[in-house]
């Protein structure tokens, strides 16, 4: 696998201004508009807290949330799966000893860890600048938590994977499924927002570790009991997730006609 | 099945039918299509008994979609069959054990294996990791092979930059590296020009002399197979229609020769050479293929014509009798009703 992660790696490196433009000035981008669209609502609104916390703490998950959820959303590399089961490009991995699976997972986190440990700074600096809350010693547990929760996006990009055995053109359930877990993992709002039964249901899910809560944690509005839950959570996920897609993988390898080879 | 030590590749009643979705043509029918899909079954492979014994080389030819390449998907576990089962080296090769994955290989020569995106050395340093060999290793051999290819200087070069026939020899190093015992090469000189073809042909046939894998090759190129296959299977309609040597199928299949000659008095009106043969008035010159028994009738009515000069009977080539098996294949399924659903 760590052949894998480094093949990611070097890929990255060969395409300077894509990388540039994904690690430095999409996350910088991102930030600002998220600064921005929080700054407009405190003043838009009367009182300075929100559910009991201040302007300065919802900015601080704002920025996290964004950089957190950037890190555990998978574009490419999911659309790059089904592609090769779609095409026949995953014929140059069947034939080999290595899984569908732990190769692209291999890659999947190569490339999140690059990713991660160069654009954790925009957060980090504009924290610093606005003197924003962030509990920075907490972080490598945060951490933790969001790459075990990579390895639940990835066997959910499996399960899609194994559905071009089967149906054509799938790319279009990425961008449904991105949107649904837009909300689902808090980057949208803080998911301790939403009203009973809803913020428990949403919290229980874990999908809430792919931002809610690593940042929760991060900002101050989780302890470690919440990140103890999440890993609980997503090993459940990763149980079902993981049943389906071994399922679906090996149901469509059965039907699998090689294709254009 | 049980399995036999005397094969390394054994097949019994291996079938492969595909089920496909026929898309009939306009909006109206795109739309009904949506809910009410119609499938047919198209059988790729008939099932079909073999066995090859190792270190031999063997060339599948056939017309595209004749079943070459779904044979080859099978063998090397890339696709389930749907009907009888397959041994190599002992494995099923569905079952993907990693044992008999690390030592096969298949090169499909139209679908690129490297990462299009990096050097080849790099890919090379994933795949000898993937195959568990030992990094010196692996570098060793990929000198090994580059110098046998005659291309040391291309390995650091990303693979989108070389053309087609550099590629190529990328990709039979990739295929290589982890010496496999058998070796599945679907059409490995596709599209390359006439020195890039050579070359790698050359290659091959010192590679199976060396290395002695046991090889199934399909190609296009007639003079890949009769120069590398100690046997020969052609495949017609998913169905293995000859199975010998090169030179048993040209003696076997009826010989074909090329007549040629120049006229020095040509004839003034149409002349019937042969019944399905006519010679134009006027004409100076003959070359026409015939069928063997038909060439010393064809000469004799020429003859009688006048004089003539610079007659020339040639043999024709292992390809050209090949396309004629095929043509004829072709003629056989244009006789035939098409499929109902």
């Amino acid at each position: 696998m760590f052949g894998c992660a480094r093949l990611a790696v070097l890929q990255q490196f060969e395409y300077r201004v894509n990388f540039i433009t994904d690690a430095i000035i999409q996350p910088t981008i991102i930030s600002l508009v998220e600064l921005t669209l929080w700054l407009a609502f405190f003043a838009a609104t009367a009182g300075p807290t929100l559910a009991g916390f201040g302007r300065e703490t919802y900015l601080s998950y704002a920025l996290w949330a964004a950089f957190i959820a950037r890190i555990t959303a998978s574009w490419n590399y999911e659309m790059r799966m089904i592609d090769d089961v779609e095409t026949g490009a995953v014929n140059s991995i069947l034939t080999r000893p290595i899984s569908f699976y732990e190769f692209y997972l291999g890659q999947f986190l190569g490339y999140k860890l690059l990713i991660t440990s160069v654009s954790i700074f925009v957060p980090g600096l504009l924290c610093w600048v606005m003197d924003l809350p962030v509990l920075f010693d907490r972080l490598p547990a945060a951490l933790a938590l969001i790459f075990y929760y990579l390895i639940l996006v990835h066997t959910i990009s499996v399960l899609l994977a194994s559905l071009g055995f089967f149906l054509n053109r799938i790319q279009s359930v990425t961008f449904a499924k991105n949107i649904v877990l837009w909300m689902l993992t808090g980057e949208l709002f803080p998911l301790d927002l939403t009203p009973e039964p809803f913020r428990s249901v949403l919290i229980s899910l874990p999908f809430s570790s792919g931002a809610f809560r690593p940042v929760g944690y991060l900002t101050g509005r989780l302890d470690f009991s919440g990140i103890l839950e999440g890993f609980v959570s997503v090993t459940v996920g990763l149980v079902v997730f993981g049943s389906l897609a071994a399922f679906f993988w090996n149901a469509g390898r059965r039907r699998y006609s090689g294709t254009g080879a | 099945m049980p399995p036999k030590k005397d094969f390394t590749i054994q097949t019994q009643e291996l079938g492969r039918t595909y089920k496909t979705y026929r898309k009939s043509e306009g909006v109206w029918k795109s739309i009904k299509g949506f809910w009410n899909r119609q499938y047919e079954d198209k059988v790729a492979l008939h099932p079909t008994t073999l066995q090859i014994e190792g270190g031999q080389i063997v060339g599948l030819v056939g017309a595209n979609g004749a079943g070459k390449t779904t044979l080859l998907k099978l063998l090397s576990g890339l696709i389930h069959p749907t009907e009888g089962d397959a041994l190599v080296l002992g494995y099923h090769p569905t079952s993907r054990d990693p044992e008999y994955l690390r030592q096969m290989s298949i090169l499909l020569g139209q679908k690129e294996q490297l990462w299009f995106d990096l050097p080849p050395a790099d890919s090379y340093e994933l795949l000898a990791r993937i195959y568990g060999l030992k990094p010196s290793e692996a570098k060793t051999r990929v000198q090994e092979l580059a110098h046998w290819l005659g291309c040391q200087e291309l390995l650091h070069i990303q693979l989108r930059r070389l053309s087609l026939g550099e590629r190529m020899k990328m990709e039979l190093i990739g295929a290589l590296l982890h010496k496999p015992r058998v070796l599945f090469l679907d059409e490995p000189t596709i599209g390359l020009d006439i020195v890039a073809q050579t070359s790698i042909r050359e290659f091959l046939a010192h590679y199976v002399r060396e290395e002695r894998p046991t090889v199934i090759l399909t190609s296009h190129y007639m003079d890949d197979i009769s120069r590398l296959a100690d046997r020969l299977l052609l495949i017609q309609q998913g169905k293995i229609v000859y199975d010998g040597t090169v030179a048993a199928f040209t003696a076997k299949a009826e010989s074909r020769q090329t007549l040629s000659l120049k006229i020095l008095s040509p004839p003034d009106k149409d002349v019937a050479i042969l019944p399905n043969w006519v010679l134009q008035a006027g004409s100076l010159s003959v070359k026409k293929e015939l069928q063997a028994h038909q060439v010393g009738e064809a000469l004799r009515v020429l003859m009688s014509l006048g004089s003539v000069q610079d007659i020339r009977i040639e043999e024709s080539e292992f390809e050209d009798v090949v396309r004629a098996f095929m043509e004829q294949d072709v003629r056989l399924r244009s006789t035939r009703r098409p499929p109902t659903v």
